[in-house]
């Protein structure tokens, strides 16, 4: 320590300390150059290959969509499977047929599901689902739901509880998507507070996938959590059911707290006059 | 006289240790700040790309946004401008444009493009201002989300303050009128005032990137370039290292000081209950954020404030040597107000985290360095006039301020990269990295200069912006 203390007051150490700095900050600089070139090199390239996936892919998929080319068919073409099980190519392929599933109905829909099934991109979702990441845990359910696979309902419910808002609100907006109002009613025995953001991302969930059938919303007026009450109430009027009135008039003769009350009987009046 | 050496040469001693001391802990804390930054920048990034802004813009929860624009004799661009601002994506907001007593046309360009006639607003006004000629909303349905306020010439805090007190919705986004929105700008700044964890967030704010040389078209950004002129490209790289690795992970310590005047969103309440824009100084948007923070702290209401590290606002920046003077003279005068204002808080338990980290950093490292750089340079001065200066040390002392310069600026064109990756041509990297190796020699003595003649503009009592002439943007 003695030895340290001195070394500081003669203040020799000053000069090496100078040298080393400026010997790191050029060394790191170059570091961070090279990081940056590799970076953007890494960048062009995978854009060149999605470019050149992506022509292949479009072939694949309207021969898929168009004349109903089984996969089957498809995968006897060896290069085709050689670079089917490459990551990158999964990738870009998923991408591609979560597009056009967004863009089509119907039949075209129906066997672009099919396509993801017979392809084995759905092992794909699902492995997601057990990455200790919660963002390709998201990435996971949000294929699945787009994909409408509802035996994945029960495993994306249980992420509907985590602690992770990000996860938790995509979780619930896929288990509105597969299951309607049965994604949310677990919501009436939440303990913890949810924010507005997350209710209107639920509300959102409804509105764009047009879930008409509004069984069990009422089951979140009788919520013990205020924050879930109020979503309750968000969902029947933005939904206009006019259907669920009686139990928002209960409501509002019951509720826990003024806020409450006054909620309610604003939607009573939006949805009677 | 071996006495008096000795005295020189102790004083030397201490002198050198204590500037290279002062360097080392500016440094520390700039790569402290900037790793703290990438921490925050890449959780946000991985948050933002599941999120769907669409459910703000069709709900009618969406919080409401009061938009207010001051302008001053902004004639030729206002038109295009208002345009820009009716045509956001969002759907609850209504746009206030206070015209502050523009000496030019206008006032007549407005209730001629929009239709406007002179209305009766049930207006309460909680902050005095300068006197309202009149309030005019448009007669064409199109334009309902205008309100323009004709009123005398108060400077901008005031025309802010005008523009409150009319403001009807609870949140207020106060914009510079000339800045270029990112369409989705509203659905990003309001998107925190739904998130509050029993915390109420009492303001948001957006990164500013500067618009030189960059394609606008009908009132938006399409194509970002880096610009020529070295000045303004300097303040593209300058900009990049202030708000990506610096107001961040101030954000993310919830010690952000300042939210730019450019762009931000504030509580109604709180911004009044605070006793809005202060019309004494020019620095009236970091002022403003202080009072409304330290009115939190005082009444020991929990609250936070909020930072989008996505580019939501693009300005012009100054080209010329004479425009950036006076606005970072006037941008040091604020500084030197609001800290004067609030010199109570400084190393301030009562004021928790900003009392003890943000406001003396402010201090130590915005407001006095380009003092102490300045005494640097008059004791080197002196030192080379009495053959004392040790040039083997000083060039050292050189290259190290300098290699960190640069090193610094690099992390911020990496992050950049990583992240948002709005220079994607080859050229305008080389040129941006050409700045980085540019900006300690020629940039940075200038805006230390800039900062001395606002100490001194201080001192004498200048008061007021000075006039800010804008080239405009390159339209398409």
């Amino acid at each position: 320590m003695e030895k340290l203390w001195e070394l500081y007051k003669n203040g020799d150490w000053v000069v090496p300390f100078l040298i080393f700095s400026i010997g790191f900050f050029i060394t790191a600089s170059v570091i961070l150059y090279l990081l940056i070139i590799e970076s953007r090199s890494k960048n062009i390239r995978r854009e060149r290959l999605r470019a050149e996936y992506n022509n292949d892919i479009d072939k694949i998929m309207s021969s898929v969509i168009f004349e109903d080319v089984s996969f089957n068919s498809i995968k006897e073409d060896k290069n085709f499977m050689v670079l089917f099980d490459t990551v990158f190519f999964r990738a870009v392929i998923m991408e591609s047929v979560i597009n056009l599933h967004k863009n089509y109905e119907g039949a075209y829909a129906a066997k672009l599901e099919q396509f993801y099934k017979d392809s084995g991109l759905i092992r794909d979702s699902f492995k997601k689902l057990k990455n200790l990441k919660w963002q390709v845990k998201c990435k996971g359910i949000t294929e699945l739901a787009e994909f409408n696979i509802t035996t994945a309902f029960d495993r994306i419910l249980t992420f509907s509880k985590a602690r992770n808002k990000t996860l938790k609100i995509t979780a619930l907006n896929a288990c509105i998507k597969l299951a309607g109002t049965k994604g949310i009613v677990h919501l009436a025995e939440h303990t913890d507070p949810i924010d507005d953001w997350t209710q209107l991302n639920i509300i959102g969930a409804f509105k764009k996938h047009d879930i008409g059938d509004a069984k069990g919303v009422e089951l979140l007026l009788e919520s013990q959590n205020t924050t879930v009450i109020a979503l309750g109430l968000k969902l029947i009027k933005e939904l206009k059911l006019t259907q669920k009135v009686p139990y928002v008039t209960l409501l509002a003769s019951q509720a826990p707290n003024n806020t409450i009350k006054y909620e309610a009987e604003s939607v009573i009046q939006a949805l009677t006059v | 006289m071996t006495f008096f050496n000795n005295e020189i040469m102790w004083f030397l001693d201490w002198y050198i240790i204590l500037i290279l001391g002062y360097a080392i802990l500016i440094m520390s804390s700039y790569l402290v700040l900037a790793y703290l930054s990438t921490k925050e920048l890449r959780s946000y990034l991985k948050k933002n790309s599941f999120v769907d802004y669409e459910v703000l813009l069709t709900s009618e929860f969406a919080p409401k946004l009061s938009l207010i624009a001051p302008a001053y004799n902004e004639g030729f661009t206002i038109e295009e401008n208002v345009k820009s601002l009716l045509s956001l994506n969002y759907n609850n907001y209504q746009a206030i444009v206070v015209n502050d007593g523009s000496k030019d046309n206008s006032m007549e360009i407005l209730i001629k493009t929009y239709d406007l006639v002179l209305t009766e607003l049930d207006i309460h006004y909680k902050i005095e201002t300068k006197n309202i000629k009149g309030v005019y909303t448009s007669r064409n349905a199109a334009f309902k989300k205008l309100i323009v306020v004709d009123k005398e010439n108060g400077g901008k805090a005031d025309a802010l303050n005008a523009g409150l007190n009319i403001a009807q919705y609870p949140y207020v986004v106060c914009i510079d009128v000339d800045c270029i929105l990112d369409k989705d700008s509203l659905l990003k700044l309001a998107k925190p005032f739904l998130e509050s964890h029993g915390k109420r967030i009492i303001a948001t704010g957006g990164v500013v990137r500067i618009a030189n040389q960059c394609i606008i078209k009908n009132g938006r950004l399409v194509e970002v370039n880096v610009p020529d002129v070295m000045l303004s490209r300097i303040q593209v790289l300058e900009y990049l290292r202030a708000f990506l690795l610096g107001r961040m992970a101030w954000g993310r310590l919830d010690g952000l000081l300042l939210i730019s005047g450019a762009f931000g969103a504030f509580d109604k309440e709180i911004a009044l209950l605070a006793g809005g824009y202060d019309t004494k100084t020019v620095g009236e948007d970091m002022e403003l954020v202080v009072r409304m923070r330290r009115y939190m702290l005082e009444n020991k209401l929990p609250y936070t404030v909020c930072y989008i590290p996505d580019p939501l606002c693009w300005t012009e920046a100054p080209e010329d040597f004479k425009i950036f003077k006076k606005q970072r003279s006037r941008w040091m005068r604020g500084t030197i107000e609001t800290l004067s204002f609030h010199k109570k808080m400084f190393l301030n338990p009562k004021y928790k985290l900003l009392g003890m980290l943000s406001v003396p950093y402010w201090t130590l490292f915005e407001f006095l360095a380009p003092g102490i750089e300045f005494i640097g340079l008059v004791v080197t001065i002196v030192f080379v006039i009495f053959g004392l200066l040790n040039w083997h040390f000083f060039f050292l002392l050189l290259l190290f301020v300098y290699t960190f310069a640069v090193f610094f600026s690099v992390i911020a064109l990496l992050s950049e990269e990583r992240t948002y990756h709005k220079y994607p041509k080859q050229r305008d990297f080389f040129k941006l990295l050409l700045a980085a190796f540019i900006e300690p020699l020629y940039f940075h003595p200038m805006t230390v200069y800039a900062a001395l003649v606002g100490y001194k503009e201080k001192i004498m009592g200048t008061k007021g912006w000075g006039e800010m002439t804008r080239k405009g943007f390159t339209k398409k």
